[in-house]
């Protein structure tokens, strides 16, 4: 009730932006445009909503969003026996990875489009062009889906988009405390008669704040003075312990 | 209650980690050793990044050590001449060991090398002092008495160095050896090294029992800050607010472990150590052999 009340409240004051001349088929926005990771962060959500034009649902108008992380390289690894025991074996390196990827639509998207439209836009995981050197096995990349999706990192027809009075829409995209920090799109797009007709592009930003984004700035930026100061640290603390907590 | 780990990059239950390293702390004060070979495979089974958990062992390990070192100190209990040497042979081992680890993360075996490593010197030292322990009960069931000086091949070699504190005079190869390999180990298992340094400093330097505690802790202290050091430069896996969280249940865990260690009997005691040691072992022994839930595993390439 509380969230549907807050979504009437934001759909009101984002509607004088929308020009009431030329009404535009599709309008989107986020709940935030920033999310921070601090000491006590363990994942957040973000609520992607807006309205169309026309009815939405069976028959009328179909809604799909795709979210994307920052992209980079990754390395799946294969275990292999080698005497009894378990080792890494082959790997497989994949480029330009999207470090979080998640698409939902009003139905399943792969049902929504034609095959080659999600290809062209890389709607779906079986559209992503994951790109791989060494190890050349489809086994590495059914590997890599799986276990991003097991972290909850790429996220495919988790739960579909919300349809409320049939022109509003919402989708909950819930974030893993493991996110990677760095910049998200958010791509809205409006499907009518299995054709793309209207897009809206969004961003958030994930990033490190406070303690955390300290810490992790030293560690990385100065290296040296981080490894003293830990050292300092822990030899304080083992001091101040056994000061505090001695028993004679 | 969740806690961000920054260097991890991973959430935690904090109170977890305070309970992890109240249970280690309590048993190390218990044996009088470090803990670290303890901590550290812990640190892994609860999917802390085995980088992050050597470093981050090491580091306690070094926090853990030096409160240790100050009571040793005041009682005179430490010979910082042979310790010195000690250490110069552990730098040394812990710059190479360091480079190893480096080298074994490049390759993406750092898991299994750890577990490995583990797995050899934890059984090897545990089943060491199983023994010696049980000849100790049935020697003193006996009534006979141990050999107080111990003479071996390590008094032979040249560079020979007068020791005033451990009334030694020998070559300080066999310490500068011991400290080195010492500080291999210790740079890839995230440990102090205490539980292999004290024997190695009694029956292979012949070392005074009195002086041999303080000074590896001296060894210790040293060669975690060196791990701490090169594994924050070269590997970046040191998190210090794991490591924080470890030592606040540590440091108080060790004194209640220590107070209850002075009722139990010395041959008890190692015989004790010696099966948690072996149990260590054990399990990652059994990690390393039964075939893995996942066989792929995912993370980022460098």
């Amino acid at each position: 009730m509380v969230r549907g009340a807050s979504l009437l409240v934001a759909l009101l004051l984002l509607w004088p932006a929308s020009p009431w001349a030329q009404p535009s088929p599709l309008v989107a926005r986020l709940s935030t445009e920033r999310v921070a990771i601090t000491t006590a962060f363990v994942g957040e959500s973000i609520l992607v909503f807006g309205s169309t034009e026309e009815p939405l649902g069976p028959g009328g108008d179909e809604v799909i969003i795709v979210a994307r992380g920052p992209a980079g390289p990754f390395v799946v690894r294969r275990k292999v026996e080698v005497l009894g025991m378990w080792f890494n074996g082959p790997s497989a390196r994949f480029e330009d990875v999207p470090s979080f990827y998640a698409v939902a639509g009003t139905r399943p998207a792969s049902l929504l489009l034609p095959e080659d439209a999600l290809r062209a836009r890389g709607i779906g995981l079986a559209s992503l062009p994951l790109a791989s050197s060494g190890a050349r096995a489809p086994g590495f990349r059914h590997a890599l889906v799986s276990l991003k999706q097991s972290g909850n990192l790429w996220q495919e027809d988790a739960q579909p988009i919300e349809i409320a009075g049939s022109r509003l829409f919402n989708l909950r995209l819930p974030l893993p405390s493991t996110v990677q920090p760095g910049s998200y799109s958010v791509e809205v797009m409006l499907v009518r008669a299995r054709r793309v007709v209207a897009t809206e592009q969004l961003g958030f930003v994930i990033q490190r704040v406070g303690t955390a984004a300290e810490i992790e700035s030293l560690a990385r930026g100065q290296p040296a003075l981080y490894a003293l100061i830990c050292i300092i640290l822990a030899a304080l603390a083992g001091w101040l312990g056994s000061v505090l907590f001695r028993r004679n | 209650m969740q806690i961000y780990l920054p260097i991890a990059e991973m959430s935690v239950d904090a109170l977890m980690l305070v309970g992890i390293g109240f249970v280690v702390g309590w048993l190390s004060g218990l044996f009088g050793v470090g803990g670290g070979f303890l901590l550290t495979p812990v640190l892994m089974l609860i999917g802390i990044p085995s980088t992050v958990a050597v470093a981050s062992g090491a580091n306690q390990t070094l926090g853990a050590s030096v409160s240790g070192l100050i009571a040793q100190a005041r009682r005179q209990n430490v010979d910082w001449q042979m310790g010195g040497v000690l250490v110069a042979g552990g730098l040394v081992g812990s710059v190479v060991g360091v480079q190893i680890f480096a080298m074994l993360r490049r390759a993406g075996q750092v898991d299994a090398a750890v577990a490995i490593f583990y797995v050899v010197v934890l059984g090897a030292v545990g089943t060491l002092m199983m023994m010696e322990s049980i000849r100790a009960i049935f020697r003193r069931s006996r009534k006979q008495q141990a050999r107080r000086h111990n003479h071996s091949w390590a008094h032979g070699l040249p560079l020979k160095m007068r020791f005033r504190k451990s009334r030694l005079y020998i070559s300080i190869i066999p310490p500068l050896a011991v400290g080195f390999v010492i500080g291999i180990l210790s740079a890839i298992m995230g440990v102090g090294g205490g539980f292999m340094l004290v024997p190695a400093m009694i029956y292979i330097l012949g070392m005074p029992t009195a002086v041999v505690i303080g000074t590896s802790l001296f060894q210790v202290v040293c060669v975690t800050a060196s791990v701490t050091f090169l594994q924050a430069i070269q590997v970046g896996g040191v998190d210090i607010v794991l490591t924080l969280l470890l030592l606040l249940g540590g440091v108080a865990g060790a004194q209640f472990g220590a107070a209850m260690g002075g009722k139990l009997r010395g041959e008890e005691t190692r015989a004790l150590l010696g099966l948690l040691v072996l149990g260590v072992a054990g399990s990652l022994f059994w990690d390393l052999l039964r075939v893995p839930q996942t066989l792929f595993s995912v993370g980022p390439a460098w």
